[in-house]
């Protein structure tokens, strides 16, 4: 079958067997979902770089004894490392091995690359007016690395890619690698997204004034912006067919996907949510569904007062007034940045698996103009059966993702 | 979505540091063969090991930026919308929902990160840049060239070594083919930059990467002696034929096939003796080998740097068994002439078609970079078109 042409026949369905996570809930799916569906919100008191004089010294960091215990070497970088530690959970949840690992694409949405390592050297350097040894940094800094790192230390030979999507580089990984399936090109594909904080990251959220000095809180009247955050998390796409065959488990079926631009500005939305409401139509249709057959909506839902008011009027805009739920991950771990659509891919298929959807933390006053429950304080129990995942990213990229429940083993 | 479409090429637009334009320009550069390889320029390389770089003279740049963009643009991006903006004009494409862009980059805008940071480092918060801070982030240059050609389709930006260019062009081709968009502006840009250039030849990735060695561009040569960087962007207009047709464009090639693909190695390894178990080379050959004799060129990626050479060669000369030849292995390099940068991929893919224009075809476009991410493009004559 064609790489870049697809069969006449019937395109293969694409379903999710595997998931892996490093947030600020610690390493591992199962930290990760105890925090989210309880509400906690890791924002706290950053320590991985100077605050003083920012607009906000918050962020939700990957704690220190989480990273300490993970496997991969120190010398790596950090995101390195939580790239590693959140993929080979992936893998192994997913018990994809042998030739079906080694065919399997990657994908990886990045940003920052090795870049809190990089930083590191810049500053020594550029502070002491010396020369300073820092190949090891220079060698990691770029988004490419963590494929590479991945590729090599886990044994994903398959197509590869490093996606800089912005904020919506994680879910056009899960977009992407998800079109080489349907395409016929790979059985399976390892997609997901990471980035560590970086002071570079910190500072210009800051120079935009959209760092909220409080923890964010998403949907609120009274928000006042978005609170930094660093993750890591991959998922297990495959063949619903190699799938079934091989007994693998699928925690929910991927079943649509929209990526649309707005071509409009380089860090604001359009004002019109144009391009959201285009990137949610064409996930649907591809799902072929109707808005009335998803029951949850896990927002982009930054906290900052222009994004969650265009991605209300975008969400209303499609789905009307008959009762979405709708909920911020980010309320609870933080803008992750790369690694946000994929972390809240694996929240969403979770909140399918569980029928238990997540809460938006720090919620107390909603905003009259978003009309949603958006589900504040406490996880709600919901037999959904659909649900969407939104990322949009500077550049007015935006990606859209429809998951369906799945059926187990 | 459509199935089973028909990728078409239909337009180029480039600037390089031999000159900038559409097709046209392209096909008088590489007619012309000379080197744009010369000492640089744009700063001083006093106690740098290396000296050499292809670089865009800003009188080639300015004519296509106005004096109000070149304020608000960056220079790597000012790169990226002329040549988006000469390969849509070019193809005689329209912006809209149906129009995509991909951008493969190596060093993304490193200037803006470099000068971010500085700000802070010499005036603390304060020293800080809202305007700059956007241009940190690796997909400034696709979301600014989305802009100025009006294409709200997918924007993807690829960051990947030394075939970031080739990868963009294939990831475009599925793109169109799996229906996600009518039409994709795909390629790759890169500037050189001071601090990066200076490091990068420190670490010994430039030519002369051997204290034995004279500094130079020599593919495949036995004097190879490491990559000399380049800068520039080319793009190109990959469209689904039948769109292509219903608008009355010209079209310069089709792109038969892309693949793409990861064999083993260590981050930034290249080993001439790790053959590719699931090579895309292959995977096209098994696909198309028995339609026509063979592929009549190779446009590769081989760039000086001796082990990218030599894999390279090592891995063709596998997956072409009995298809070898003059121009195939070794396979042709463009690095020569226009230095290292992530608009060479792009530039290999529209020596192709413009091959393929000619009447020579199929050409094969082949990428091997470091770390083991491979690509494979063939593209053919219009010719066949005209009977389907």
């Amino acid at each position: 079958m064609s790489d870049t042409r697809r069969s006449v026949g019937r395109a293969p369905r694409v379903v999710v067997s595997g998931l892996g996570v490093v947030s600020p809930f610690g390493a591992g799916l199962k930290a990760f979902w105890s925090g989210v569906s309880a509400g906690v919100c890791a924002i706290k008191p950053a320590t991985l770089m100077e605050t003083d004089g920012f607009r906000s010294r918050l962020a939700a960091e990957v704690p220190a004894d989480a990273m300490a215990a993970l496997a991969a070497s120190r010398r790596r970088s950090r995101a390195d490392r939580m790239a590693l530690a959140a993929a080979g959970e992936a893998l192994a949840d997913a018990e994809l091995v042998g030739g079906d690992r080694a065919r399997a694409a990657l994908l990886v949405g990045a940003v920052g690359g090795g870049m809190y390592e990089g930083e590191a050297w810049y500053w020594q350097e550029t502070r002491s007016g010396r020369s300073a040894p820092g190949d090891r940094a220079l060698r990691s800094i770029l988004p490419f690395s963590h494929a590479e790192t991945l590729a090599g230390r886990l044994g994903v030979n398959g197509p590869r890619e490093t996606l800089v999507m912005a904020c919506a580089s994680g879910a056009a990984s899960i977009a992407m690698g998800a079109d080489l399936i349907r395409a016929g090109v790979v059985t399976a594909a390892l997609v997901g997204g990471v980035d560590a904080l970086t002071r570079i990251c910190f500072m210009g959220f800051n120079a935009l004034r959209l760092l909220s000095p409080e923890p964010c809180r998403p949907f609120d009247r009274d928000r006042r912006g978005m609170s930094v955050g660093e993750a890591a998390a991959f998922l297990v796409l495959e063949d619903a067919d190699r799938c079934r065959e091989r007994g693998g488990r699928v925690y929910a079926r991927l079943l649509g996907a929209g990526t649309t631009t707005d071509a409009h500005h380089v860090t604001a939305p359009h004002p019109g949510g144009e391009g959201m409401i285009r990137a949610i139509r064409l996930a649907l249709e591809e799902a072929r569904m109707a808005p009335g057959d998803i029951g949850y909506a896990n927002a982009h839902g930054t906290g900052t007062p222009q994004n969650d008011g265009t991605e209300a009027l975008a969400l209303r805009s499609v789905f009307g007034d008959y009762g979405l739920l709708v909920s911020s991950t980010k309320s609870l771990i933080g803008h992750t940045m790369a690694a946000a659509g994929s972390v809240e891919a694996v929240a969403t298929v979770l909140a399918l698996q569980h029928g238990l959807l997540p809460p938006t933390a720090n919620l107390v006053n909603v905003d009259p103009e978003i009309p949603f429950d958006c589900i504040p304080g406490e996880a709600r129990p919901a037999a959904v059966t659909a649900a969407l995942s939104n990322s949009f990213g500077f550049g007015g990229q935006n990606v859209s993702l429809v998951f369906g429940r799945g059926d187990g083993h | 979505m459509g199935e089973g479409r028909r990728v078409v090429i239909t337009g180029i637009g480039t600037v390089n540091a031999a000159g900038a334009g559409g097709a046209a320009a392209v096909a008088e550069s590489l007619a012309d063969g000379r080197s744009a390889i010369a000492p640089v320029a744009a700063f001083s390389v006093d106690r740098c090991r290396s000296r050499l770089a292809a670089e865009v003279e800003a009188a080639v740049l300015a004519p296509l930026i106005d004096q109000d963009r070149a304020r608000r643009l960056s220079r790597v991006c000012q790169l990226a919308v002329a040549a988006c903006e000469l390969a849509v004009r070019d193809a005689g494409v329209s912006g809209g929902a149906g129009l995509g862009i991909v951008v493969g980059t190596e060093h993304g805008d490193f200037r803006s990160s470099e000068g971010f940071a500085a700000g802070f480092l010499r005036r603390g918060p304060a020293g800080l840049s809202a305007l700059i801070f956007p241009n940190t982030v690796m997909n400034t240059m696709a979301s600014l060239a989305a802009i100025a050609i009006g294409a709200k389709g997918p924007c993807v930006t690829l960051n990947q070594p030394t075939v970031a260019g080739d990868l963009a062009v294939a990831r475009a081709a599925a793109l169109v083919a799996a229906g996600r968009a009518e039409a994709v502006v795909a390629g790759g840009v890169d500037e050189i930059c001071e601090v990066v250039y200076r490091k990068v030849a420190e670490m010994g990735a430039l030519s002369p990467m051997r204290d034995d060695g004279t500094e130079g561009c020599h593919p495949h040569d036995p004097a190879h002696n490491g990559p000399v960087a380049g800068e520039g962007a080319t793009f190109l207009v990959l469209e689904d034929l039948e769109s292509a047709r219903s608008r009355g464009a010209s079209i310069l090639a089709e792109v038969v096939d892309a693949a793409w693909g990861g064999v083993r190695a260590r981050a930034h390894g290249a080993r001439s003796r790790r053959m590719d178990r699931d090579s895309p080379v292959g995977r096209l050959v098994r696909r198309h080998g028995r339609s026509h004799p063979g592929f009549t060129r190779c446009y590769g990626a081989g760039n000086g740097d001796p082990a990218v050479d030599d894999w390279e060669r090592a891995l063709l000369a596998h997956d072409l068994d009995g298809r070898v030849g003059p121009g195939i292995v070794p396979p042709i390099s463009l690095a020569a002439q226009f230095g290292q940068h992530a608009g060479l991929g792009a530039l290999r893919a529209a020596a192709a078609a413009l091959d393929a224009a000619g009447g020579n075809g199929p050409v094969l476009v082949h990428g091997i970079a470091r770390g083991g991410c491979r690509t494979a493009v063939v593209v053919s004559s219009p010719d066949a078109l005209r009977a389907a």
